[in-house]
């Protein structure tokens, strides 16, 4: 199976003191950046479809990490490629001059000639939470899509059965590939993920992968293609418009109450929750 | 020996009244919830037995609070955050405790001279926190640091993981002040790196245990804050392994941040305690913990890390792709004595020896183990970089307490030996407490533990301060 996993990275909730916000941007130079957690989890996802747990330093079939961003972004690809994925690709841009449809009528460019049989991607990036990229995809793909997915049992290269994550329980859906799934947080469980290579019963270790050392070496020989946005559409109008930015307000700082019927007070007459 | 008999009720109601009198209202606390959780430490050997609990606000209260100490014989056992595992804050014998809880005021951070001054209370990760705004941070870094305290740290000479590339707690002090028996607050050294006049008293008190005054503040020495480092774990197929990966990594292109290790247990032990990942998908024998100090040319640790797979000095290994990632890696080796504890009961032992000599010295004490103790569970894990082993032995699911107690306070004279015959020390970082003061011998010869015992009679002459630490009163 030939996956396309899109990812993404966003600023480190850690550097939280760190940023410095202007009525007209973020000023991102000097911050930590990680993998959007939720694209980390699709490359987890992807690695599992692909492989027999028995033997994972052997692929069995391909995974392509694409990612939108400047230069720098190349190191969360070759920390993909670092945990298992074959090749990358990245689309030159600025995160200031991309919007959710941008990406996906670019993306949905790309896998014309990459012609993957699944697309992944996690269900949303945690600085926007826009949660936009997989359905538009699909809609310009005409492909089917199954998003929220919080488990994905493999069933050969023909179909998928995704069991989405929806209020209340778990909608089960069986796709047809070529696909697009968006996943969810539970889709690293130990047994979320069954590829028609590994043993029905394996549990894998929660959350994703760490890179082998080795593979960190392998890594920097993967292929590692710069693509420019322009090449993949014509059109790099924005539909979202940022108007200002400003940082969120402040917390207050907390009072000491003295007693129980003090606090059960302040709770009536200044949260106002009681 | 009043001590023995332990103090009477009618003398102990003295002190309480004294004491109440003399101090503002809240000070003091008798409440028994109090009492047992300011009577002990991360030990949990001993009952603990206190009089009262002080929480003193000020310099000036510790200092009534020695004063009276003193006039009345009070014995005084001085309490930080309580995270020492040889019994060194345990209170078990009526003993006024005094705590420095409250006072953990941090003043303004001199980041021309790298200093910044704070009162004894002052919880190390707040320092940390408090620093890095400013680019700097104090170098003393532990598990624990969430709960420990500066004073404690001192007081006890602190180590933990940045001793490989900082060294001790010792190194980053400028001026304290102390508050010794009798009352009198002695302020030495002071936010100067130079000061060469006479006997350095700062030394005499870094370390002590407690038991020569009561550190109430502090001008610390900081380093720059270091660059993000690159963190890996390495699966290494036994001991010899984990130290032949050290040599490699000393003479590395890089400098080492830390160079940790720890064993099979200690993993085993850890993944039931705490939902932790496995980075590996075999288990190994021992794990190493590397971290490069940041800034390190990438291509030259790659290539050095080829090499080591090449040479087949590592069966597996992992590199964290990021600050989080990084932090779960540490999470491993930082999560062990918490899991042991948790999961188990612990027999700890915090050994150092010449690095050049460790690999014999282990060699020797597995031949120890598997002759006297076959079949006991045995978490190593340490700094190997400093030649300092955390040897815990685990009790035996069919053994009684007082048993296990016993088969291992007989176990330690035998490794003290070996560790003596290897010129180690019994106590690497931990310090001596109530815990190791049976074997002080081993490691300090009489004619130093004399005159330990005289400077201690010239500073606190009626000998209030933590008695029965380091030594018996």
């Amino acid at each position: 199976m030939k996956i396309l996993v899109s990812l993404k990275r966003v600023a480190d909730p850690d550097n939280a003191n760190k940023i410095k916000v202007t009525p007209q941007k973020i000023e991102t130079t000097g911050l930590e950046f990680k993998p959007n957690p939720f694209d980390e989890y699709a490359v987890e996802t992807a690695l599992r479809l692909t492989e027999n747990a028995a033997n994972t330093k052997q692929r069995l079939g391909e995974v392509t990490v694409v990612t939108f961003g400047p230069k720098e972004a190349e190191s969360t690809l070759r920390a993909a490629l670092a945990t298992g994925a074959d090749k990358a690709i990245r689309v030159d841009a600025t995160d200031d001059a991309l919007d959710g449809d941008l990406v996906a009528r670019a993306l949905a460019k790309l896998i014309e000639t990459e012609k993957p049989d699944l697309v992944l991607l996690g269900k949303q990036e945690v600085e926007g939470d826009a949660n936009q990229v997989a359905q538009l995809l699909a809609e310009y793909l005409g492909w089917p899509q199954a998003t929220f997915a919080g488990s994905i049992k493999s069933e050969g290269d023909t179909a998928l059965l995704v069991g989405r994550e929806i209020d209340g329980g778990t909608m089960n859906l069986r796709v047809t590939l070529p696909a697009v799934v968006s996943v969810d947080l539970r889709i690293v469980a130990p047994r979320s993920v069954q590829s028609v290579h590994t043993k029905a019963d394996h549990a894998y270790p929660e959350g994703v992968r760490f890179a082998a050392l080795m593979a960190i070496m392998a890594a920097k020989k993967k292929s590692l293609t710069e693509v420019k946005l322009t090449d993949l559409t014509g059109d790099v109008g924005l539909k979202i418009k940022y108007t200002g930015f400003e940082p969120p307000p402040a917390r207050k700082a907390g009072v000491k109450v003295k007693s129980v019927s003090e606090l059960v007070e302040k709770l009536k007459t200044e949260a106002k929750v009681l | 020996m009043w001590r023995r008999a332990g103090a009477t009720s009618v003398a102990v109601a003295h002190w309480l009244s004294q004491l109440e009198s003399a101090l503002p209202a809240g000070v003091l606390s008798t409440d028994p919830a109090d009492l047992a959780e300011y009577g002990r430490d991360w030990t949990r050997v001993f009952t603990p037995n206190p009089t009262a609990i002080a929480l003193p606000r000020t310099t000036a209260e510790v200092s009534t609070l020695l004063a009276i100490a003193q006039e009345l014989a009070i014995p005084v056992v001085p309490s930080g955050g309580r995270t020492g595992l040889a019994g060194g804050a345990v209170a078990r014998e009526r003993e006024l405790v005094i705590s420095l809880s409250r006072m953990r005021a941090m003043g303004p951070v001199d980041a021309l001279g790298g200093t910044v001054r704070v009162e004894a209370g002052a919880v190390t990760l707040a320092v940390h926190q408090h620093c890095e705004p400013h680019g700097l941070v104090w170098p003393v870094d532990f598990a624990s640091k969430g709960s420990s305290q500066v004073g404690g740290n001192i007081a006890t000479n602190a180590g933990g993981v940045r001793v490989i590339r900082y060294g001790l707690t010792r190194n980053w002090v400028l001026g304290l002040e102390v508050v010794v028996p009798g009352g009198a607050v002695l302020e030495i050294g002071g936010a100067l790196e130079k000061n060469n006049t006479g006997i350095d008293l700062r030394q005499l008190f870094i370390g002590s245990e407690g038991t020569l005054g009561i550190i109430t503040g502090a001008t610390l020495k900081l380093a720059k804050l270091p660059q993000a480092p690159r963190v890996m774990l390495f699966a290494v197929a036994d001991l010899a392994g984990v130290l032949a990966l050290f040599r490699e990594a000393r003479s590395a292109p890089f400098s080492l941040g830390a160079y940790e290790f720890f064993t099979r247990q200690c993993m085993a032990r850890l993944l039931s305690h705490r939902a932790l990942r496995d980075p590996f998908s075999t288990p190994a024998s021992h794990y190493v913990l590397v971290e490069v100090e940041g800034g390190a040319d990438e291509t030259a640790l790659l290539e050095w890390v080829e090499s080591v797979f090449e040479r087949g000095l590592a069966q597996d290994g992992v590199m964290a792709q990021h600050a989080r990632e990084a932090a779960s890696l540490w999470e491993l080796r930082e999560g062990i004595s918490e899991s042991l504890s948790a999961t188990g009961l612990p027999h700890k032992n915090d050994i150092a020896l010449p690095v050049a000599g460790l690999e014999a010295f282990c060699a020797e004490m597995e031949e120890v183990f598997a002759a006297r103790y076959p079949g006991w569970e045995i978490a190593l894990f340490g700094h190997i970089g400093d030649g300092n082993l955390h040897v815990n032995v685990m009790k035996p699911e069919t053994m009684t307490r007082e048993e296990f107690f016993t088969r291992t306070h007989e176990l330690d004279t035998h490794m003290f030996a070996l560790v003596q015959r290897h010129r180690g020390s019994i106590s690497a970082e931990h310090g001596i407490g109530l815990l190791k003061r049976d074997f002080l011998g081993f490691t300090r010869a009489p004619a130093e533990i004399a005159m330990m015992r005289a400077i201690k009679a010239a500073i606190d002459p009626k000998a209030i301060m933590n008695p029965g630490k380091i030594w018996e009163a």
